[in-house]
């Protein structure tokens, strides 16, 4: 490390661990943060899912992790329930795949593969990643109050999440998810704008937009897709802080408590909706181009060939991102709009599935006749392929408004939405960790360790996720705490103890991870120049990118 | 306690050791000569593309066994409404283009994976664009769309603009249950408000009897605060109760005057022709949901407190309950309870139920019971605590069979609004000849 550093200024401990500028550590940093938070998500939905598996059973496990408040003898409280499935939304969706996957992979790889010495701001990203943190704390602190976290879904819909006479999550949990979520915002703006800057003014010679590497086009258009639509979560966050706060009512109207119908009125519900989804969907392709941003370069470099079909991935990245503006009403084709604006939606989500298509289909031209490295990273890559396809197609069957009415918020939702999003952007954010972890610590993270996590990983992803999708067709709805109460779904029991038991696997198999991580970053062995044989512009610099 | 502890240590040891094998196994690796951890070597990657090929089996074999076990037999049957059978028929034509583009895309994904895994000898293709192809994979899949579109939207509208008028049924959603409110031999429902819920008027239903009732509990209850203040205060003229209390006290008082100023202004004063009042004389409220089958029903939803969403799996019909607003969804029920409880298959798989129903009673201590197939209301909107439990049970009958549960149920004469007794399914008997 020493020879890194030797030729510029000496900076003490603070301005080079903490309160760096420079774009590497901030990279470095967001990706600890996230691996901190995604370990708490994805142990949240083990959590669960025991009592989704095993409705009967009680675990004494629950008792010692979660307190006797959430889970009295072993047996998860149902308001803790939703506690955990909101949380493990939550921070999966914003925490790990928003400003994990972007805040890390956007800071590492845009200077690096423009040419450029750092971030136009390196100010605005350091204070992008300490908002993140704070976010990130806010949101971990509110698992530890009495009353529990938000629980209202990780949407947060009123009145649901404005009064705590609902839900006792709506007390002060329901504030800090507000607050995180504030904060969370603001990260995300300072740093989405930075990217933006750099990428259009700090290429260096010759890098014209249409040589970009296709990762930068997709942090590219993916800042373009945050800056736009994450202030309208934020008014949509600050309205509901007024709500609960201030004795607004923008979303409510007609409210009757056990104390007697509530003074608000005029506001809507639904109004909220508009406002949450005109970020939320925007907010798929924030998770999901950035993962397929890495996959382009990561196929591409291990099948020693290049990307089948340059400009066209482009114009399907900015398709999708255009369009993903336009489609948000097809999360709320029952809420009792106007059935002329439903068929709009309709039209304009099926339209989506043409540049996604065309993503996939030149994926897969990319490796056909090639020679195919299968490096931990390219497992990963194809792995994400195979979900952005397994999940995109049953996308088909959601974006029709009338087949919304039999299949709206049941588990064919869940599954849909966890292979296309979640596995896809995770296996994408793999890929990129395993791929670039040399340039990041200049270390070689295991190699067979990686294929095992991939096998394991992919192997309890489906296992879990696709008999969602037959609970789903059988009217199974979500967030259910138990499926016991109707018989009906008695015959569902066994499904979910098997997929129970594959999220249980899955999680446990991200130890190898995590172990692999932290291992290589001390005691992996040291990553060579180039250690992909890649030849474009971000492997040529030196290993373990240095400070300029 | 100590058994925490001991698990601690436990795990703690157990990674120091995976610390030292991996030393281990990378001393070793330096030991052979191998540039670990960068190249893969021929074996593992002819071993990972032989994977690729396994994998993509046991996944196919996956789905296809779960299709085979679940996809015929998912539990909802046959669609039992009419607007029904239309999204069943659309989802159906949706699986058989997408089931094929499923398994294509994913074989060649892996196929591709495994037949061109490296090898030092072979050289890849440089092959970086084809615009026929990509015009290919552009229009062939536009083309899917349209249809997909063109016939998704022919059915769309066909439900949601064909809702002609059928009877009004209205349910009304609460943390955690449901109302149900039949509108009578009128077709019409009383007017309701929120502001005049109450422990006896659950819906709100406006009637003058009503809104004397709420104004009588309200004064009563604004006497009461007034006495408890009264009699709680000191010669001072201090207040002798905690101060939380005392504020949660005027709190409430301030509310009730609002509440009872908002009726008067919004709801008792606007009202000149009392004939407003009379639909919901013969309005009844009933804990169960009777549908005669082939009968258009027309569902008004309201919500008491927050978002619910009113499913009914057997019909293919929900839309939310919004508090604020209400909605609506129009459908007719073509089978009834009985019919659907003969069918063959139903009765197959309610064996089947019965038997892993029971023996999870059997479980957990519980008494065995025989449970039968119906249809039935849940909620599919998280709403709480109580979200997985909002269950009705919905009968499809014939006619006849609606008369007699109209007549045995004593709850019309009660609920009434109207303080007559009004025989209901007589008057409509007459009304309908």
């Amino acid at each position: 490390m020493s020879h890194d550093t030797h030729h510029h200024q000496k900076e003490s401990f603070i301005t080079k661990y903490i309160f760096s500028q420079d774009h590497k550590m901030i990279a470095r940093q967001y990706l600890l943060t996230a691996i901190f938070m995604g370990a708490i998500g994805i142990a949240l939905s083990a959590l669960f899912r025991l009592k989704l598996g095993w409705p009967d059973d009680k675990f004494p496990i629950l008792e010692s992790i979660l307190g006797s408040d959430a889970a009295p003898d072993g047996l998860l409280d149902s308001n803790w329930y939703l506690g955990l499935v909101t949380l493990h939304g939550t921070i999966m969706v914003f925490f790990v795949l928003t400003g994990g996957l972007s805040g890390t992979f956007s800071n590492l790889l845009i200077p690096l593969q423009i040419g450029a010495r750092d971030m136009a701001s390196g100010l605005m990203n350091m204070i992008s990643y300490w908002l993140f943190f704070l976010s990130s704390v806010l949101m971990a602190a509110s698992l530890f109050i009495e009353t529990g976290p938000a629980m209202a879904g990780w949407t947060v819909y009123p009145p649901l999440s404005v009064l705590a006479e609902f839900q006792p999550g709506s007390g002060l949990g329901m504030t800090l998810w507000l607050l995180s979520m504030t904060v969370f915002i603001a990260s995300s703006l300072l740093g989405g704008i930075n990217y933006i800057v750099t990428i259009l003014n700090l290429r260096t010679k010759g890098m014209t937009m249409t040589r970009l590497p296709l990762t930068i086009w997709a942090f590219f258009i993916t800042a373009i897709l945050g800056v736009l639509s994450f202030p309208v979560l934020l008014s949509a966050a600050v309205l509901l802080l007024m709500d609960r706060g201030f004795g607004t009512s923008f979303y409510m109207s007609d409210i009757v408590t056990s104390s007697g119908a509530l003074d608000a009125t005029g506001g809507s519900p639904i109004l909220y909706e508009h406002l949450f989804w005109f970020l939320g969907h925007p907010e798929v392709y924030i998770i999901l181009l950035p993962a397929l941003g890495m996959t382009s370069e990561i196929i591409s470099t291990c099948s020693r060939k290049p990307i089948f079909g340059y400009r066209a991935m482009i114009g399907s990245m900015l398709a999708i991102g255009f369009l993903s503006f336009i489609v948000w009403g097809h999360h709320m084709f029952l809420t009792g709009m106007n059935p002329f604006l439903g068929g709009v939606f309709t039209f304009t989500t099926l339209l989506i599935a043409i540049p996604s298509a065309v993503k996939a289909f030149n994926f897969i031209t990319t490796i056909w006749k090639g020679n195919v490295m299968m490096t931990p990273a390219m497992l990963f890559c194809i792995g994400a392929v195979s979900a952005f396809i397994s999940g995109g197609v049953t996308g088909i069957i959601l974006a029709d408004s009338a087949l919304d009415i039999s299949q709206h918020d049941t588990y064919f939702v869940v599954g849909h939405f966890h292979i296309v999003m979640g596995m896809t952007a995770i296996l994408g954010m793999f890929a990129g960790i395993y791929h670039y972890f040399p340039k990041l610590y200049g270390k070689v993270m295991n190699m067979r360790m990686g294929m095992a996590h991939f096998w394991i990983t992919i192997v309890c992803g489906y296992g879990v996720f696709l008999p969602m999708h037959f609970l789903g067709e059988g009217g199974l709805p979500r967030r259910y705490y138990e499926n016991t109460n109707f018989p009906m779904f008695d015959h569902f029991l066994d499904l979910n103890v098997l997929i129970s038991i594959f999220a249980s696997v899955g999680v446990l198999a991200q130890i190898i991870f995590f172990f692999n991580f932290f291992y290589s970053i001390f005691r992996g062995p040291k990553a060579s120049q180039n250690p992909w044989n890649a030849n474009s512009s971000r492997m040529d610099n030196s290993s373990r990118a240095c400070s300029w | 306690m100590e058994i925490k502890f001991i698990i601690i240590i436990t795990v703690a040891l157990f990674f120091i050791a995976l610390v030292q094998l991996m030393k281990i196994y990378d001393l070793a690796a330096k030991v052979r000569g191998e540039k670990s951890q960068e190249k893969v070597s021929r074996s593992e990657n002819m071993l990972m593309a032989n994977l690729m090929l396994v994998f993509m089996a046991a996944f196919f074999g996956f789905i296809i066994w779960l299709i085979a076990k679940y996809g015929s037999n998912s539990g909802l049957y046959q669609a039992a409404s009419a607007h029904g059978k239309d999204i069943d028929e659309l989802l159906m034509i949706n699986w058989y283009i997408i089931l094929p583009v499923f398994f294509i895309t994913n074989s060649l994904l892996f196929g591709f994976s495994w037949k061109y895994y490296y090898r030092e000898e072979r050289k890849a293709l440089y092959y970086p664009h084809n615009n026929k192809l990509e015009a290919v994979w552009t229009i062939v899949p536009a083309i899917a769309l349209a249809f997909i579109v063109i016939y998704g939207l022919m059915t769309w509208n066909k439900i949601m603009y064909n809702q002609e008028k059928g009877e009004i049924v209205e349910v009304y959603a609460y943390q955690f249950g449901w109302i149900v409110r039949y509108s009578g031999i009128d077709n019409t429902l009383g007017k309701a408000d929120y502001k005049m819920v109450s422990s006896t008027n659950p819906l709100g239903v406006i009637t003058q009897k009503t809104i004397k009732e709420t104004y009588i509990e309200i004064d009563q209850r604004v006497n009461d605060i007034d006495s408890i203040l009264s009699s709680n205060i000191n010669v001072e003229g201090k207040y002798l109760i905690p101060e939380a209390k005392l504020f949660k006290l005027r709190e409430e008082y301030d509310k009730l005057k609002r509440r009872k100023y908002r009726i008067e202004a919004s709801i008792d004063r606007k009202v000149n022709n009392l004939s407003v009042y009379e639909s919901s004389n013969d309005d009844i409220i009933v804990q169960e949901i009777h549908l005669v089958k082939d009968q258009p029903y027309t569902f008004k939803f309201r919500s008491k407190d927050v978002i619910h969403c009113p499913w009914f799996p057997h019909f293919r019909a929900q839309i939310n309950a919004v508090p604020g607003m209400e909605t609506s969804f129009a459908l007719t029920p073509t089978i009834t309870t009985k019919e659907m409880r003969a069918n063959p298959d139903v009765q197959k798989h309610w064996e089947n139920i019965n038997v892993i129903h029971n023996e999870r009673k059997r479980r957990i201590g519980e008494e065995e019971e025989r449970v039968l197939f119906d249809y039935v209301l849940m909620c599919n909107k998280i709403c709480g605590a109580g979200h997985s439990n909002m269950q009705l049970k919905v009968i499809v009958e014939t006619q006849n069979e609606f008369n007699q549960w109209i007549e045995n149920n004593g709850d019309n004469k009660r609920l009434t609004f109207s303080g007559q007794e009004v025989n209901w399914s007589k008057t409509k008997a007459q009304a309908s000849l």
